[in-house]
């Protein structure tokens, strides 16, 4: 049954019936009004929980799937088992590997870095001295979106989930989002020279269906709610790692700090932030953008006075 | 074959990545910055001096608008040519956010496009005699559109080093003063451009006040090139080596500044003054793709030193 569903050819088949231009027009221009006002709904995201997570990339493939996009091609990055690499225009999901191993068998502390080499010894029995992080990565959905500030033609939005989004059909591609998000998510595509990202399955989710990640992920690592739910849930666990002595469990985003804003997709992590690729402490680039055009005014100003000074001056 | 004894080398993890993406601006938006600065320069100097000094630069200032206008619609030609998808440059138009720089910014250029070319077109509609050339109203029109097109040229000027400033990329998201020192730089440039008209059409009082004061405005725009150097040094130096910025440092201050001076001061003749005018306008361009390289470069030496590592732990010793 589940194959059947995708075999379009058998659902009934509608299409727009053909319009002329001045139809075309009339309906561009009059269908923001048409469309009406979309009703929040309560807000959702995701909560990773990085230390169930397997690795097994299921996240990625049913990303893939789901939204359709390309195969990005198979590099080997000779980074652990990572050979996706980054998050790009087609890979919205990216599953981190982290080894954490001393080398030659001496203790690997885990608050240490993710440089220790690994012999062959340690792989064969067991890691010894040392562990596995990983962590699968995507967008953060970011309350206060420093790409979605960016845009110049508001095809970027928070939509009725507070989740950010991307109108494809809007998006023209200055890549402004790509140089303001601090996490290095979005990505210009090469194919069609748009930005894309997460939608957060912002279709699925409008017909009531959990994101395709979060539902395929076997270790429940990917979850999806609420973000007061998903909130609750996780302080749980942290609570609960650390009783079992995981004092190093922490939750990255699920707050605001002084210079970022929480985040809609957030995690529990055991290492601190760089070790997974994420910025210790992100910084939303708008926080100081009055000041510099305060700067940028006094310095124009300041010039002119000399030119005028300098013109009135000399007498000539 | 590898010894199993050895340890095997591995990549290290995510922390000498950067974590920010290289927005896929290159050469073309270098071009698309000394333009911009160009044409917002010549206009807001030419407008200045022809509102404070019209005796001395109005007649200066009424050639440099059409040349403001050219070089405006070059800027123009690359911002469209630089995006992801061109013909949707109008998307740009569909809203306006003051909240985004470039947003803001392309409003700016938008309305500073409109005046200028009225100022234009009733210029050349002058010369070739479609209208006549002693007309208040025409002369009280082309004034109001000098007047009003001041604060989109500004606008147009003052936007483009905030954007890069509001970012979170390396060495941008530090260069608080990156729109100050721009906006120096750029009316430093158009005093350069205004010199150059002034040589090249005949107006040597215009040209021998515009070279003390390109002079001067060349060796006050060491101040905000000083301080974004400075609030650049941790990201340069962590890119380049030292010789590397000590180099470009040189140049700026040798080629940029001191030889264009001693030519201005001390050059006898248009070739030396028009040998300056190259000099700030190619030392400005330098420094504009210099700035706009640091992501890249920043990248770039990451992926090299990881490659390095790489080697190194691969062959020990
Ligand atoms: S993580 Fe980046 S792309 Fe995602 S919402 Fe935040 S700023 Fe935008």
């Amino acid at each position: 049954m589940g194959i059947r569903e995708l075999e379009l050819t058998d659902l009934p088949q509608t299409s727009d019936p053909p319009v002329g231009l001045l139809a075309s027009i009339v309906n561009r221009l009059t269908w923001p009004f048409r469309y009406g006002h979309v009703e929040p709904r309560p807000s959702t995201g995701f909560y990773t929980d990085t230390t169930v997570c397997i690795g097994c990339k299921s996240c990625e493939v049913a990303c893939k799937q789901w939204n359709q996009l390309a195969a990005d091609g198979l590099e080997w990055t000779g980074n652990s088992y990572d050979n996706t690499a980054e998050l790009s225009a087609t890979s919205w999901r990216h599953v981190k590997f982290i080894e954490q191993f001393a080398a030659n068998g001496q203790s690997a502390g885990h608050d240490t870095t993710a440089t220790h080499e690994l012999t062959i010894d340690q792989l064969v029995n067991g890691g010894g001295a040392g562990r596995w992080l990983m962590m699968s990565d995507v967008c953060k959905h970011c309350i206060s979106a420093p790409c979605q500030h960016a845009c110049p033609t508001g095809a970027i939005i928070y939509n009725e989930f507070a989740n950010v989004y991307i109108q494809r059909d809007i998006c023209n591609g200055c890549s402004y989002c790509i140089a303001a998000c601090p996490f290095g998510v979005i990505t210009r595509s090469d194919f069609d020279g748009h930005s894309h990202k997460c939608t957060l399955c912002y279709d699925r989710q409008k017909d009531g269906l959990v994101p395709a990640c979060a539902k395929a992920c076997p270790t429940a690592s990917i979850q999806f709610g609420p973000i007061d739910e998903l909130r609750e849930r996780a302080r749980n666990r942290v609570k609960e790692l650390h009783a079992r002595g995981v004092t190093g469990a922490y939750l990255y985003g699920e707050e605001p700090t002084e210079s970022y804003s929480a985040l809609h997709s957030f995690y529990l992590l055991v290492d601190r932030p760089a070790v997974y690729g994420l910025p210790d402490a992100p910084f939303n680039p708008w926080l100081h953008m009055l000041a510099d055009y305060g700067r940028t005014i006094a310095s124009a100003l300041a010039t002119i006075a000399v030119i005028l000074s300098l013109l009135f001056l000399q007498r000539l | 074959m590898q010894d199993d004894n050895q340890a095997r080398a591995i990549e290290p993890g995510y922390l000498t990545q950067d974590v920010t993406k290289v927005p896929g601006w290159h050469g073309l938006v270098a071009w698309d910055l000394l333009f911009n600065n160009l044409t917002t320069g010549l206009f807001l100097f030419a407008a200045v001096g022809e509102l404070a000094r019209p005796g001395l630069l109005g007649p200066v200032a009424r050639l440099a608008y059409p040349v403001a206008l050219v070089l405006l619609l070059t800027d123009l030609v690359m911002l469209v040519a630089d995006l992801g998808d061109p013909l949707r440059f109008h998307h740009m138009l569909r809203v306006f956010k003051p909240s985004s720089p470039m947003s803001l910014g392309t409003w700016s250029l938008t309305i500073y496009s409109l005046p200028l070319t009225l100022i234009v077109a009733i210029e050349a509609a002058q010369f070739i005699g479609w209208l006549p050339s002693e007309s208040q109203a025409l002369e009280w029109m082309r004034w109001s559109a000098v007047v009003f097109c001041l604060l989109p040229a500004f606008g147009s000027l003052a936007y483009k080093g905030v954007l890069f400033s509001t970012s979170s990329q390396p060495g941008w998201k530090d260069a608080r003063w990156l729109g100050g020192w721009m906006a120096s730089s750029a009316l430093t440039l158009g005093c350069a451009e205004l010199l150059a008209i002034s040589i090249l059409t005949g107006h040597p009082r215009a040209a021998a006040a515009l070279r003390t004061v390109a002079a001067v405005l060349v060796v006050l725009n060491l101040i905000p090139t000083g301080l974004v150097f400075l609030e650049l040094r941790p990201t340069l130096s962590r890119i380049y080596r030292d010789q590397q910025v000590y180099l470009a440092l040189a140049f700026i201050l040798v080629g940029g500044t001191l030889v264009p001076v001693v030519l201005l001061l001390a050059g006898d003749g248009a070739p030396w003054r028009l040998g300056a005018v190259l000099l700030i306008v190619l030392g400005g361009f330098a420094v504009r793709l210099l700035l706009l390289k640091i992501p890249h470069a920043s990248h770039e030496s990451r992926t090299g030193a990881r490659a390095l590592e790489s080697v190194r732990r691969a062959v020990p010793g």
